[in-house]
């Protein structure tokens, strides 16, 4: 008798049913002793906190830091077990640069659309101010041979090799590895070939501050910040700015470049602070806990550009990720209501929707007939992004989820239309994530 | 009404530094092993008002003790907060014991609700229960913590006067320790007591250096009581829930550097920790872990 064959299984919706995270602080700032352990954990606990989930087994948990110390090889499931949440939660980390917490996002939503999973954690966490100095490769080579060493003779000769400039700490920096140009650099001759002038860049950050502040006023975020260290806003955000003050900032990015050095600390994202996560669910297990879906996950798309050789910016992955993206799921841009588009600098936006309006682009880029399309402002970075809130790398994915979808939810249930929102992430290593998320 | 009913109240400006108490404790303690015999603990409450701690702090003490990271003040937090408050009416000149040489015994929590970062404690702290042990005098120090008039936090520290002796019935110590099952091990460098010290203010020489220990009777410096309960708690992490009772007994002293092989598990009540020396099978402490319902 013949054995039958493992059924597949049935793909079902996944759904973003809420999410918590703690308020960005700038480095140096308020969370300058926490670790990335302590600002993941506080930020699951809130999120513990908010639904009702001390003691809970959840299905698995992941998140990743972009600034990892290497005794934090397994950051997550050290904060699972720091958590109220039941020990016997698995966890995993990822790391995928600046994509990091949407990545969680997404694999984790793809193993409960598979039956793998009926609830998860996603998250991510960085921390500049307590970011891990590592010591010279011939000052490591040179402790590690020391360590073997067995006799006095082994141990002279391991240290011997040490040299004075070898005790110099190796501080992380956003250096790309392969070209040695900063992320701002990079971004400044993306901004240069795209022709962004800085009041253009400036309108995005004064746009994105106001915006933010404004939700911070509505109670906006009241059920997804949960204040920690004293902090209950993002310490970043600035409700007074204007452009007037923007203009004034000195260009910090495209200083020895040929035309205008455009890009500012005021439209650039500084370095950060902080933890977030999302919590995923199948409809049967949110019902079961009394949550209410706010939005499901969709389709994900993931993106790369060949920067090294400038053939695309660093950051432009997205613009090619995108038109993918929507393509398979028959979509436009005028399909989407809510765009997110993370602000690594306001130029990396304005970029990004140069190229989906430029024409040429789109025929020799995108292998498209035309232009790939315009994004309405109204529909971008409805309540702010990176630019205000700040930008600890691997827990933007999170705060952007989050955020977009209790709007998704809450624009559904005004309307009782279909809402559907664009999320788009880049990141290092000329890499880019996009998903789409539907209101639920 | 106070802890020990007590009619005399010293309001203190502000928690004092237990380096100085050590200093005054030092000098009247000399004096203390001279007399007779202790009689009657003074009848007075010690109140320090408007007690707040920094986040640097208390992130410094959930490092150290591995606490997660969270602005919840862990109860081994408030007893560092509000000890000291105690310590200076140990250093009352009418105190029958002496401050040097106080031996930690057993130590009490109860947390009927978690405090927070930016909650502003008033501290209160009473003598009392003088009573005869097998090799001197015991004493209960009570600390309570409260906000807005309610209390939060209650700590009971017993301390031991050796040699010190009291005319009465001594209450024998309980049955013999068997090692368990280990869950887990301490590895505790020999810096570990001046890092508890820096976190703590608790700067007693004998916890600080072989050589201040030695002074002191010790062969090397000891890891502080409230180090090794507090990590025993830090260890039963979340599962203690928002309210316990937290109670330690010191048996043997921890020589640092050191391993103490420890076992923190679930119990009948809740959980159950113990600290001992896998060599020689004795036991470091005992102690429990129980949520109150």
């Amino acid at each position: 008798m013949a054995r039958p064959t493992t059924p597949t299984p049935e793909v079902r919706r996944a759904y973003v049913l809420g999410g918590n995270r703690i308020p960005f602080a700038r480095a140096g700032g308020p969370y300058v002793r926490a670790s990335n352990q302590d600002m993941l954990t506080a930020a699951i606990d809130g999120l513990v906190a908010r639904y009702g989930l001390q003691g809970e087994r959840i299905g698995e948990v992941a998140a990743g830091a972009v600034l990892k110390h290497s005794k934090d090889f397994n950051l997550t499931r050290e904060a699972v077990l720091g958590s109220a949440l039941s020990a016997e939660t698995p966890a995993y980390d990822v790391q995928q640069a600046c994509a990091t917490g949407l990545e969680t996002v997404v694999s984790l939503s793809n193993k409960i659309r598979l039956g793998q999973l009926e609830s998860a954690i996603a998250g991510g966490v960085d921390s500049t101010s307590d970011a891990p100095i590592a010591v010279s490769n011939r000052l490591r080579r040179a402790l590690l041979d020391l360590s073997r060493a067995k006799t006095v003779g082994q141990k002279l000769a391991a240290v011997s090799k040490i040299r004075p400039k070898d005790l110099a700490p190796v501080a992380p920096n956003t250096g790309e590895p392969r070209t040695h140009l900063s992320m701002g650099e990079h971004q400044a001759l993306t901004t240069a070939q795209w022709e962004i002038t800085q009041a253009a860049q400036d309108e995005i950050a004064l746009a994105s501050h106001q915006r933010l502040a404004a939700a911070y006023d509505s109670g906006f975020f009241d059920d997804l910040v949960t204040p920690f260290r004293g902090l209950t806003r993002d310490a970043n955000l600035r409700a007074d700015s204007s452009l007037e003050k923007l203009a004034k900032l000195k260009p910090a990015f495209g200083l020895g470049l040929d035309t205008p050095a455009t890009m500012t600390a005021g439209n650039s994202t500084p370095l950060s602070d902080g933890a977030s996560t999302v919590l995923l669910g199948s409809a049967d297990w949110a019902a079961a806990h009394d949550l209410v879906p706010l939005a499901s996950v969709v389709d994900a798309e993931a993106g790369a550009v060949d920067f090294v050789h400038g053939d695309d910016g660093l950051l432009m992955a997205p613009a090619f990720a995108v038109p993918r993206l929507l393509a398979r799921n028959g979509l436009t841009l005028a399909d989407v209501d809510l765009v997110e588009i993370h602000e690594a600098f306001a130029a990396t936006v304005l970029t990004t929707l140069a190229a989906w309006e430029s024409e040429e682009f789109g025929r020799t880029r995108l292998g498209l007939d035309g232009a790939f399309g315009t994004v309405d402002r109204a529909r971008l970075n409805v309540h702010g992004s990176s630019l205000a809130a700040g930008h600890p790398f691997a827990a933007t994915g999170g705060r952007i989820i989050a955020t977009v979808s209790k709007e998704l939810h809450r624009r559904k249930e005004a309307t009782g239309a279909p809402v559907r929102a664009l999320v788009s992430v880049c990141a290092a290593g000329g890499l880019g994530l996009t998903a789409i998320l539907e209101a639920a | 009404m106070t802890p020990g009913g007590a009619t005399t109240t010293v309001l203190l400006p502000e928690v004092p530094s237990l380096g100085g108490l050590y200093a005054r404790g030092a000098g009247l303690s000399l004096a203390r092993r001279m007399r007779p015999g202790p009689s009657a603990l003074p009848d007075v409450e010690y109140v320090v008002r408007g007690v707040q701690s920094s986040s640097e702090h208390l992130t410094d003490y959930q490092h150290l003790l591995g606490e997660s990271g969270s602005d919840e003040l862990p109860a081994g937090f408030v007893h560092v907060l509000a000890f000291p408050v105690a310590t200076a009416l140990m250093v009352r000149s009418d105190f029958p014991l002496p401050l040097v040489g106080l031996v930690h015994l057993a130590n009490r929590v109860t947390q009927l609700r978690p405090l927070r970062l930016g909650d502003v404690l008033d501290v209160r702290a009473t003598a009392t229960d003088l009573r005869p042990h097998r090799s001197g005098t015991q004493v209960d120090l009570v600390t309570e913590v409260s906000v807005d008039g309610s209390v939060a936090w209650r700590g009971v520290s017993t301390y031991l006067a050796r040699g010190v002796f009291l005319a009465g019935t001594v209450t024998e110590p309980s049955e013999t320790f068997v090692p368990p099952t280990p869950t887990g091990r301490w590895k505790l460098d020999g810096d570990v007591g001046r890092r508890y010290a820096a976190v703590s203010g608790d700067r007693n020489p004998i916890h600080l250096s072989a050589l201040s220990a030695k002074a002191l009777g010790f062969p090397r410096a000891i890891a502080h009581g409230m180090y090794t309960a507090s990590r025993a708690l830090a260890d039963v992490g979340a599962g203690r829930g928002d309210a316990f009772e937290w109670a330690a007994e010191f048996v043997k002293p921890v020589l640092l550097p050191g391993t103490v092989t420890v076992r923190i598990a679930r119990s009948s009540e809740g959980f159950a920790f113990a600290g001992w020396d896998a060599r020689s099978g004795k036991p470091h402490l005992t102690g429990s872990v129980t949520p109150l319902r």
